[in-house]
């Protein structure tokens, strides 16, 4: 129970996935101009590296390891993410169609979304347990998800600043998202697994 | 037709270059610029799968049926990633230790998709060859650059862990360690991106 | 009749892609595993024979999940152990390699694979760091900030593996090389005086004065300590009069206050071995 807070609260802090180990990078640049879409993409990523990440584990163990095939690691996990997102997608549509005009539009950019093989592949290479490797998903999207809300706040505010030609657009993103990754250096080495 | 081949690679490297104008794959750009080996190492890993998957993509491109042509590009990406794991693994070790989960992660390197899906799947084979060559280098380019800036002054050394290393400011030299730390990443590379913008800005005027 | 030919047009073109590609990973893989395989080894054979160069042979032994490479020289004498573990660092596992000669001293330490951050925690991997364990035996404290450094903005990563270190080079020394745990100590050679020594409590550090008349410890006097009051006053009453009372450092120190009366005896051990090498302690007679 301890190490799933330990898991919970180093991947949401401590090594934040977007601002301190560089994974979903794209998405946290490109959708990160409104809050609202911010809230949209955040939410539809947590689903879906919940899900893979559970799938991915089950099948890594069960699957590849029994039958001596690890090599086709990559090969079936980027495929059951794609396959995942697709899923996701169709029984959004369904299921839900409200929550589905919210997500709709992100589920297919997030076969993309680096963040979600990294949570899949570190998973497994750090030998989380299948509950940890679900912890760990979850705390890493929540972690993207924050960091995507934070900059959006800040990007719809500076939309009304003045900024420098040549920093306008990514440039000043950057800049902005290394003083937001400096300030959750202050969290580096509070907690250890 | 001499001249559209050369106009396929310097497009990726300059005017459409993939760190500096396109702003794609920055997850690996940020992340392995610490020393300018492991970057090089990167972009040329790169270079290497982004070829490879152009040149299948595009011969294969009267085969793969619409529907399904993202699943089947994203299957001959990954095979190709996982081959350049293996053979960074097997003949360059530190590397492949250095790199990382990074490696594996070329996968979901939006340039290499996004060159598949823009180029090699309309495109006829030596094109999408030279195409692939000229954005991986391009991308290696992006990387170079950070992570010179990165390790002269964030490390006070130049190539660093290979036999060329280079101590550059002397021995009592403290270097600004931001620059090797993750803040100090999106630091160099929006005010690089500031510079590029500046450059290409004048570079249309005159 | 067109769709289903289109249907299935479909299956195939992903189920010969996936083919193909399993494939060539399949044989890419079968030619480079013994290769890495093979790379890994002659690695870890050319740090055993830079660490022990008249290394002939060796023979692994298996103790708690940890490898231990028993390291004989031509003649089959024992030269030393590599012992292989993995702590967890900042980042990840560490796995090293510790090469320990037949002295219960640190001949060699080879960081095998890491994940620290870049930059910060792979100091572990500079020689600065690694050199400053050479030579250490299996007596000293191997204490962070008192005989080897961490690395400032790096402490997860450095001080994890000292800790790991220390214990290791003890598994070392205790299971393979049947060195004595402590070294025994000649208290009728200590000359009359108060000594100071410090040990290491649950919590800080404790501090005793042991004066010494006749050959013989006459008075523990406790200085100063951070433990809890109740614990420390139990670890007062009952070790200082045992190790009076047999003359000898060998008491039994499962109190229910066992952290601060190991303490205790640590501390004193320390005084009288500063007493019996007076240049080799500082400032500490009084």
């Amino acid at each position: 129970m301890e190490k799933l807070i330990t898991i919970l609260f180093i991947y949401i802090l401590v090594d934040n996935f977007v601002l301190q180990r560089f994974f979903g990078i794209c998405p946290f640049l490109g959708v990160s101009r409104k809050m609202e879409t911010a809230m949209g993409m955040g939410m539809a990523v947590v689903f879906v590296i919940t899900i893979s990440t559970l799938v991915t584990w089950l099948i890594h163990y069960y699957v590849l390891v029994p039958l001596g095939i690890e090599f086709l690691q990559l090969v079936t996990f980027i495929l059951v993410i794609a396959g995942m997102v697709q899923l996701v997608e169709t029984f959004l549509r369904k299921a839900s169609p409200t929550l589905y005009q919210g997500l709709g539009i992100y589920l297919p950019l997030i076969t993309t979304n680096c963040a979600v093989l990294a949570v899949a592949l570190l998973a497994v290479r750090q030998e989380f347990t299948l509950l940890e490797s679900v912890v760990f998903g979850i705390a890493a999207s929540l972690g993207f998800w924050m960091a995507l809300v934070i900059m959006s706040g800040i990007r719809e505010r500076l939309e009304l600043s003045k900024v420098p030609a040549p920093l306008q657009g990514t440039a000043i993103t950057l800049i902005t998202a290394s003083i937001l990754s400096l300030a959750f250096m202050g969290f580096r080495g509070m907690m250890t697994l | 037709m001499k001249n559209s081949y050369l106009a396929d690679i310097t497009r990726g490297i300059f005017k459409e270059n993939p760190t500096f104008r396109l702003v794609l794959g920055m997850c690996p750009t940020l992340a392995v610029t610490v020393l300018v080996k492991n970057g090089l190492g990167m972009g040329l890993a790169v270079v290497a799968v982004l070829t490879c998957s152009n040149i299948v993509i595009s011969s294969l491109r009267r085969f793969i049926p619409e529907q399904v042509r993202i699943p089947c590009y994203i299957v001959i990406i990954a095979t190709f990633v996982s081959i350049v794991e293996m053979v960074l693994q097997a003949f360059v070790p530190s590397l492949y230790a250095a790199l990382g989960v990074f490696v594996p992660l070329i996968v979901v390197n939006c340039i290499i998709l996004g060159r598949a899906e823009a180029f090699a799947g309309k495109q006829p084979v030596l094109r999408s060859l030279c195409d692939g060559i000229g954005s991986g280098l391009g991308f290696t380019l992006g990387l170079l650059l950070l992570s010179l800036v990165r390790e002269v002054f964030g490390n006070g050394t130049l190539l660093a862990e290979t036999n060329y290393a280079v101590q550059l400011f002397g021995p009592n030299f403290e270097p600004m360690r931001l620059l090797a730390q993750p803040a100090g990443a999106f630091l160099v590379l929006g005010l690089l991106l500031a510079l590029t913008n500046i450059v290409f800005k004048r570079l249309q005027i005159e | 009749m067109s769709d289903l030919k289109h249907l299935l047009k479909i299956i195939l073109t992903l189920v010969v892609v996936t083919a193909v590609s399993a494939g060539l990973l399949a044989g890419a893989n079968l030619l480079t595993a013994p290769i890495i395989a093979r790379q890994q080894e002659e690695e870890y054979r050319a740090a055993l024979q830079e660490y022990f160069p008249q290394a002939a042979d060796y023979k692994r032994e298996n103790l708690e999940g940890d490898a231990f490479d028993l390291v004989y020289d031509a003649a089959g004498g024992l030269l030393g152990v590599m012992a292989s573990t993995a702590v967890q660092g900042y980042g990840g596992p560490i796995s090293y390699n510790l090469a320990v000669d037949k002295e219960g001293r640190i001949v060699g330490l080879r960081i095998v694979e890491h994940s620290e951050t870049q930059g910060v925690g792979d100091v572990i991997e500079k020689s600065q760091f690694q050199q400053q364990f050479i030579g250490k035996g299996y007596r000293d404290p191997l204490k962070p900030g008192e005989d080897v450094d961490t690395v400032s903005g790096a402490t997860i990563s450095t001080s994890s593996l000292i800790e790991s270190i220390r214990s290791l080079l003890t598994v070392v020394a205790e299971n393979f090389l049947q060195l004595e745990d402590e070294e025994a100590i000649d208290i009728s050679a200590v000359p009359d005086g108060t000594y100071r020594g410090t040990g290491e409590g649950l919590f800080d550090k404790i501090v005793v004065d042991v004066t010494v008349a006749g050959g013989r410890i006459t008075v523990i006097e406790i200085v100063e300590h951070s433990e809890t009051p109740t614990y420390m006053a139990e670890a007062a009453a009952l070790i200082p009069p045992q190790i009076i009372d047999q003359q000898s450092l060998d008491v039994d120190t499962k109190t229910g206050a066992t952290g601060s009366s190991n303490g205790i005896v640590e501390a004193v051990r320390d005084a009288l071995i500063r007493a019996l090498n007076p240049e080799g302690g500082e400032n500490n007679e009084e």
